[in-house]
C-alpha cells in the first residue's frame, strides 16, 4: 500500500505537478531547462551506478554520451528512423561500444581506473572531431529531428519534456531495482573489497563489465534525447568537461544515490539559470554551493545509506512479501 | 491539456492587452536580446561584444531616431556551452520584448541556439558564426561576418598572385577551420596550383613542430594558416625557431593586436585580410575607433567592430520595421532588406535569397610589429 502511494505520488509529480508549474510560470524557457535537467539526470544516474555503486570512478561518461547523441543523430537523419527505434539502439551500441572499450580497463582499480576512463573519454571525443567524413567533424549535425509521432503528437516543448521525464522515470527504475536488490549488494561489496568479494564467490570482473553495460546503455539514451531535443550536436557537447560535470552532480548529489544523482543535476544545472539575473557572479556561486555542500555534506545533499532506507522503505525494494525474500528495515 | 490550452489563450490576451496599452503609452522599451560567452572559456569575446553592442545602442538611444522609444539590450552569458546556448534561446523567445537576437560567439552554440529561434520565430544575427549550415537553418538566422566560402579563395588568388605556386595549408580542426582551409585549398587548385599538405591541428595544440617539420619537407612556397591568435602566434614562433622562411598568408581571424605582441618579430611579414581596420581614416570608423577607446581603454579590434556593426544593423532593422511597432517579423523582413549599410567593417548587405553577407576586405600586412595596408 505505502508503496503504491510512493508511486502514484512520484507519478503524479513529475507527470502532472511539474509540468502544470512550469506551464503556469511562463512555457519555454523552463520547460527547456527542465528538459535539460532531464538528460543530466540519465546521465548522472547512469554513471552513479558505475562510480556510486561499484566505486569505479569513471571520468569518460561524456565519451559515451556522445556515441548515443551521433548513434541517434546519423540514424535518425540519414536513415530517418524514427525515435522509439533510435533511442534504444543508441543505447544498445553505446553499451556494445561500452563493453568493448571498458574490458581493458575492467583489472584496473581506483586512480588507475579513472585514468584509463578519461583517456577512453578523449579517443570518443577526438574520433568524433576527426573522423569527418562519417561525423561531420566540428561541423556537427543539424535538422535533428525533434521527437514526434504521426497522427499522435508532434516535437514541441511538452512532447520534449514528456519523453524526457518518461525516460528518466524508467531509467530510475531499472537503476533503482539494480542497485536496491542483492545484485546492487554485490556491486557495493566490489567496491567496498573487491578481493574479499571475490573470495565470497562474486565473479568481480563480470559485475563491472555489467554495471559498465548498463549505465552505458543509458547514457546512450541520454545521448540520443539529447541529440532529438536540441536538433543540433557537435563534438564540442561532449567534452570532458562534460563528464566532470556528471561527476560534479553525482558527489554533490550523494554518490551512490538515485535521487542524489537527480539532485545534483537539479543544482548543477537550475542554480546557474535561476542566478542568471546576477550577471557575472553566477559561476562563483555555484562554485561556492558545490564548495560549501562537499564541506558539509560530504556523503552528499542525499547520502547513500540514509536514501536506501527510505527508498526501501517508501518503494518496498528489496524486500519480497509473497517469498519473504530480502531484508526488511 | 485543455487547462494548458485555456492558460496559454489567457496568457496571449493578457500579452494583447500589455501590447496595445504599451504602444500607447509615452516611452516605450523595444529589446534586442544579445547572447555571448561572458564568462568561460571565450569570455574575452563575449566581454568585447557586450562592450561594442552597449556603446551602439547608447549612441542609438541619444540620437533620438527613434522619438519616443528605448532601445534595451538584455545580455545573457552562454559560457560558450550549446546547453545553455538553447536554454537562453528559449529565455528570449518567451520575452515579448525582444524582437530580435544578437549572437552567439562560435558557431556550435549559435547553430543548436538557431534551430530554437527557427521554431519560436525570432530573427538571429550572429556577429560572428560562420559555419556554412548556419544560414541555411531558416529564413530567421543571418551572420555579419564573411564566410570563409567568400574569403578563402580571395587570399588564395592573392597568395597565387604574389607567385607562390605550392602551398602548405594549416588550419584548426573546428568547423570555422574545415571551412577556412577546404575553400582556400578548392581555390587555390582551381587557379593552377599545387597543395603540399593540409594540417589540422585539434584546438589547444600549442606545438607545432611536428606539423612544421613535415610542411619544410614538401618545400612549399607559401604556408595558409587558419587560425585564431593564440594558435597563430605559437604556430610563427615556431615557424622562425625552426628556420622557415616561408611567407604566410592568413585569414582575417589573426588581426589582433595579441598577435603581435605574442608572436613578437615572428609576426612581421604575415599576409592577412581584414574587414576592419582600426588605424582607417574613414570618418565614421575613426569615429567608433575614438568613442570605443574613451569609454573601454583600449582599441577595438575586428571582433569589437564586427558586434558594432551587428548591433547597428538590428537598430537600423528596428527603425525600418517602424520602430514602436516593431514585430519580430518585421525585423526579420528588414533585416534580409538590409543593403548597403555603412558600417565600420565596410559596406554591407545581405543577399535577399541567401542570406549571405557581402563585405569587402583590405589587405594588410605585419610590418615592424605593426598591421599596415597593402595593395
Amino acid at each position: 500500500m505505502r508503496r503504491l502511494i510512493s508511486i502514484s505520488i512520484l507519478l503524479l509529480a513529475v507527470l502532472l505537478v511539474l509540468p502544470g508549474i512550469l506551464s503556469a510560470v511562463g512555457g519555454g524557457y523552463w520547460f527547456r531547462v527542465t528538459t535539460t535537467i532531464g538528460v543530466f539526470s540519465i546521465l548522472t544516474m547512469s554513471a552513479n551506478l558505475i562510480t556510486g555503486t561499484t566505486g569505479l570512478m569513471s571520468l569518460g561518461h561524456a565519451g559515451f554520451y556522445g556515441i548515443g547523441a551521433y548513434t541517434t543523430a546519423l540514424l535518425a537523419t540519414k536513415l530517418h528512423w524514427p525515435f522509439f527505434l533510435t533511442l534504444p539502439v543508441a543505447g544498445v551500441v553505446t553499451a556494445v561500444f561500452g563493453i568493448l572499450l571498458a574490458l581493458p580497463t575492467m583489472r584496473l582499480i581506483g586512480i588507475y581506473f579513472a585514468v584509463a576512463t578519461l583517456g577512453l573519454g578523449e579517443i570518443i571525443h577526438v574520433t568524433l572531431l576527426n573522423w569527418v567524413d562519417f561525423t561531420r567533424g566540428p561541423m556537427g549535425i543539424s535538422a535533428i529531428p525533434g521527437i514526434s509521432l504521426d497522427g499522435l503528437f508532434s516535437a514541441s516543448d511538452i512532447t520534449h519534456y514528456y519523453a524526457v521525464a518518461i525516460i528518466a522515470l524508467l531509467a530510475a527504475l531499472v537503476l533503482g531495482r539494480l542497485t536496491h536488490s542483492y545484485y546492487g549488494n554485490a556491486l557495493r561489496a566490489v567496491r567496498e573489497d573487491d578481493q574479499c568479494a571475490a573470495s565470497m564467490g562474486l565473479n568481480v570482473v563480470g559485475l563491472k563489465i555489467q554495471s559498465f553495460a548498463f549505465a552505458c546503455f543509458f547514457a546512450g539514451v541520454a545521448g540520443g534525447l539529447w541529440a532529438h531535443t536540441t536538433g543540433y550536436i557537435s563534438p564540442g557537447d561532449f567534452r570532458f568537461s562534460e563528464s566532470i560535470l556528471i561527476l560534479a552532480m553525482m558527489v554533490v548529489g550523494g554518490l551512490g544515490s538515485i535521487p542524489g544523482a537527480v539532485l545534483g543535476a537539479v543544482i548543477l544545472l537550475g542554480l546557474p539559470e535561476v542566478l542568471r539575473p546576477i550577471g557575472d557572479y553566477r559561476m562563483i556561486v555555484v562554485g561556492a554551493v558545490m564548495f560549501f555542500s562537499i564541506l558539509f555534506l560530504p556523503r552528499g545533499l542525499l547520502g547513500e545509506t540514509s536514501v536506501l532506507s527510505v527508498v526501501r522503505r517508501q518503494f518496498g525494494l528489496a524486500w519480497d512479501k509473497t517469498l519473504n525474500l530480502g531484508w526488511r528495515q | 491539456m485543455m487547462r494548458f490550452k485555456q492558460c496559454k489563450t489567457l496568457l496571449t490576451t493578457v500579452c494583447l492587452v500589455a501590447l496595445s496599452c504599451g504602444a500607447s503609452a509615452q516611452n516605450k522599451t523595444v529589446a534586442i536580446g544579445y547572447q555571448a560567452p561572458l564568462s568561460g572559456e571565450n569570455a574575452q569575446y563575449g566581454t568585447v561584444f557586450r562592450n561594442s553592442a552597449t556603446l551602439a545602442v547608447d549612441e542609438f538611444n541619444k540620437s533620438g531616431r527613434l522619438p519616443g522609444v528605448t532601445i534595451q539590450l538584455k545580455f545573457e552569458d552562454s559560457k560558450s556551452d550549446a546547453k545553455e546556448g538553447v536554454n537562453i534561446a528559449r529565455k528570449f523567445s518567451d520575452d515579448a520584448s525582444i524582437v530580435g537576437v544578437i549572437g552567439d560567439f562560435n558557431s556550435t552554440v549559435s547553430m543548436a541556439a538557431g534551430q530554437v529561434y527557427a521554431q519560436t520565430k525570432v530573427p538571429q544575427l550572429s556577429q560572428t558564426a560562420s559555419h556554412p549550415d548556419y544560414v541555411k537553418i531558416s529564413e530567421y538566422q543571418f551572420r555579419n561576418i564573411n564566410t570563409q566560402a567568400y574569403e578563402g579563395p580571395l587570399i588564395a588568388k592573392w597568395a597565387f598572385d604574389s607567385g607562390a605556386k605550392k602551398v602548405a595549408v594549416i588550419a584548426i580542426q573546428n568547423d570555422w577551420g574545415q571551412s577556412a582551409a577546404g575553400n582556400f585549398v578548392q581555390g587555390f587548385k582551381a587557379l593552377g596550383g599545387t597543395v603540399t599538405d593540409t594540417e589540422f591541428f585539434n584546438p589547444g595544440t600549442r606545438d607545432f613542430r611536428s606539423i612544421l617539420t613535415k610542411m619544410a619537407r614538401s618545400q612549399p612556397d607559401a604556408i595558409f594558416v587558419g587560425a585564431f591568435y593564440e594558435d597563430g602566434s605559437a604556430f610563427l614562433q615556431q615557424k622562425v625557431q625552426m628556420g622557415l622562411k616561408q611567407p604566410v598568408f592568413a585569414t582575417s581571424s589573426l588581426y589582433e593586436k595579441k598577435l603581435l605582441e605574442l608572436a613578437g618579430p615572428a609576426a612581421n611579414g604575415v599576409y592577412l585580410t581584414s574587414t576592419f581596420v582600426v588605424e582607417s581614416t574613414e570618418p565614421h570608423v575613426a569615429a567608433f575607433v575614438k568613442n570605443y577607446e574613451a569609454r573601454y581603454n583600449g582599441k577595438p579590434q575586428q571582433f569589437a567592430a564586427q558586434a558594432y556593426d551587428a548591433t547597428n544593423i538590428m537598430l537600423n532593422a528596428i527603425v525600418a520595421a517602424g520602430g514602436a511597432n516593431a514585430t519580430r517579423a518585421k525585423v526579420r523582413d528588414a533585416l534580409a532588406a538590409t543593403k548597403d549599410f555603412p558600417g565600420v567593417t565596410g559596406t554591407t548587405s545581405f543577399d535577399p535569397a541567401t542570406r549571405e553577407p557581402i563585405k569587402l576586405l583590405s589587405k594588410l600586412q605585419v610590418q615592424d610589429g605593426k598591421f599596415v595596408s597593402v595593395k
